[in-house]
């Protein structure tokens, strides 16, 4: 069985053909980098798997259950199962720190306050912001967001975790602390990962795969350690971040 | 031929204005499916009953009391010339009660709630709180949308009730003071003439000028595109819609119910 499974997946915006029949899967347990150029349709790809959007045309099951098609209300208890860090974080500014991550487990109900609390001062802790339970979100840096983020993704101890950019913006030392975080957090839950990261060299070190999306098509797919020298030399000049090479001529 | 570029932009303003009521009819329904069962945030309710209604006590008193001392200041004289102040109160009063204080109050709390309302659902949508509730399997709607609709429509007729009340007040202030017309004779004009249809013509009225301020302004909202630029669209788009909708739906209620 798969965690994730994508086949032949179709979304169009317009006339931009953002992805274009896109494939995939990933095992349990299994942690998947995605990486392309900008608005190669990371981020688009990764709703689709949460459900937060339909695809044109194409197949996507999660934990076994397809999200194709499915109303709101049947996708609730499948979601309750996935965590999600966002690019932009969506921290809930009418909200404090703790009550950011507090809010998963209050609204699935089933907790007592005290184990509710217990856990979220846990995360908070895990994620270095001990002491910042009472600020609002509007007075947090970009780094202590995608923390808190991240702790609100993880609280409830999902079977599948996904990061949207989760170190896009910040400074080499906050971005290893980030990963480590999230590498703790992968060897304590055993969650499938499938994250989305600009940073690939900071990424490759935490995911086990990567897979290169380009033009709306998984063009390549290997190891994590060896991106650096893949064998397609789209990706290895996308990784190099170098100006001469098959993507530039390739692109528009 | 020289006319077409008029009708076309006459029939795609026609389809931008079907398409923006087709959208708001839709949340209309999805806001009242989603109170079947009742399942209401209390906490989310409460804090928007006290936003929306407690804070605007101020500004709808002030309106609403000039709004009345206007009314005697303009029949007043009249009704003076012609020795009959025994009818200012209810001049002032029927107009009070069955127009000026539903329409005034509800254009007030289009500005200030119904236009805080969209900008604060618009920047949650473009900064992807909506999705980040979605993905946390918690229904935007039933969350956010359910308890600002009833706050709005709770609080609309809760300040049409004080606002009738403070504008008779201030018709009897200005007559008193302006006109001499003492306030045993503004009072029983009031007591005399007025039924109490005219106070419940007001009140039906700020229902349904609540339910289209809270229904336009949340719809706007959240069906915003772009950042802060969408932002200002839209609230600039609810409250258009929410006047609009408040004199047609006055004049239909008054041809209706008289």
């Amino acid at each position: 069985m798969t965690a994730i499974r994508l086949h032949d997946v179709h979304k169009r915006f317009g006339a931009d053909h953002v992805l274009a029949g896109v494939s995939l899967d990933v095992a349990p347990g299994h942690k998947l980098g995605l990486i392309g150029p900008a608005a190669s349709g990371k981020s688009v790809l990764l709703k689709l798997v949460c459900g937060l959007d339909q695809p044109d045309r194409g197949e996507i099951e999660v934990l076994g259950q397809s999200v194709v098609g499915k109303r709101e209300s049947e996708l609730g208890e499948l979601r309750q199962r996935i965590g999600m860090l966002f690019q932009n974080y969506a921290l809930f500014d009418f909200l404090p720190v703790a009550g950011n991550v507090a809010f998963p487990l209050e609204q699935r109900g089933g907790l007592a306050a005290d184990v509710i609390a217990q856990r979220v001062a846990a995360r908070l802790r895990a994620v270095g912001l001990a002491g910042s339970e009472d600020k609002l979100t509007g007075e947090l840096s970009g780094g202590m967001k995608k923390r808190v983020g991240i702790a609100r993704a993880t609280v409830a101890d999902a079977e599948i975790v996904i990061y949207d950019e989760p170190t896009a913006g910040l400074d080499p030392v906050t971005t290893q602390k980030i990963y480590d975080l999230l590498a703790e957090d992968h060897a304590r839950t055993g969650a499938t990962v499938l994250a989305v990261s600009s940073d690939v060299v900071a990424l490759a070190k935490f995911v086990d795969e990567i897979a290169f999306l380009y033009r709306g098509h998984i063009v390549y797919r290997g190891p994590a350690a060896t991106i650096v020298d893949a064998p397609d030399p789209l990706v290895r000049q996308f990784v190099r971040g170098e100006l001469d090479g098959p993507l530039a001529e390739a692109r528009p | 031929m020289i006319l077409d570029p008029v009708f076309e932009a006459l029939g795609a303003a026609a389809l931008r204005i079907a398409q923006e009521v087709g959208g708001i009819v839709v949340m209309t329904a999805q806001v009242v499916r989603a109170l079947v069962p009742p399942r209401i945030d209390r906490r989310e309710l409460v804090k928007q009953l006290y936003k929306m209604g407690n804070r605007s006590v101020p500004i709808v008193v002030l309106t609403a009391f000039f709004a009345g001392g206007l009314m005697t200041l303009q029949t007043g004289p009249f009704v003076k010339k012609l020795g009959a102040t025994a009818l200012a109160g209810w001049g002032a009063g029927y107009a009070v009660l069955r127009e000026i204080g539903p329409i005034l109050i509800a254009l007030m709390f289009s500005g200030r709630v119904g236009a805080n309302n969209t900008a604060e659902l618009a920047t949650m949508t473009v900064t992807e709180q909506l999705d980040g509730l979605r993905a946390l399997a918690i229904d935007p709607v039933r969350f956010l949308i359910v308890p600002r609709v009833i706050a709005m429509l709770v609080m609309l007729v809760a300040l049409t009730v004080i606002g009738d009340l403070v504008a008779l007040t201030g018709a009897s202030v200005v007559g008193r003071a302006m006109l001499d017309i003492e306030w045993s004779t503004m009072f029983h004009s009031f007591a005399d003439n007025l039924r109490p249809y005219d106070f419940l013509h007001g009140v039906y009225k700020s229902i349904a000028f609540g339910g289209a301020i809270a229904v336009s302004s949340c719809y706007f909202g959240v069906t915003v595109r772009g950042g802060a630029v969408g932002v200002g669209r839209a609230v600039n788009a609810a409250v258009v819609a929410a006047a609009t909708s408040i004199m047609l739906l006055d004049f239909f209620l008054t041809y209706l119910t008289g």
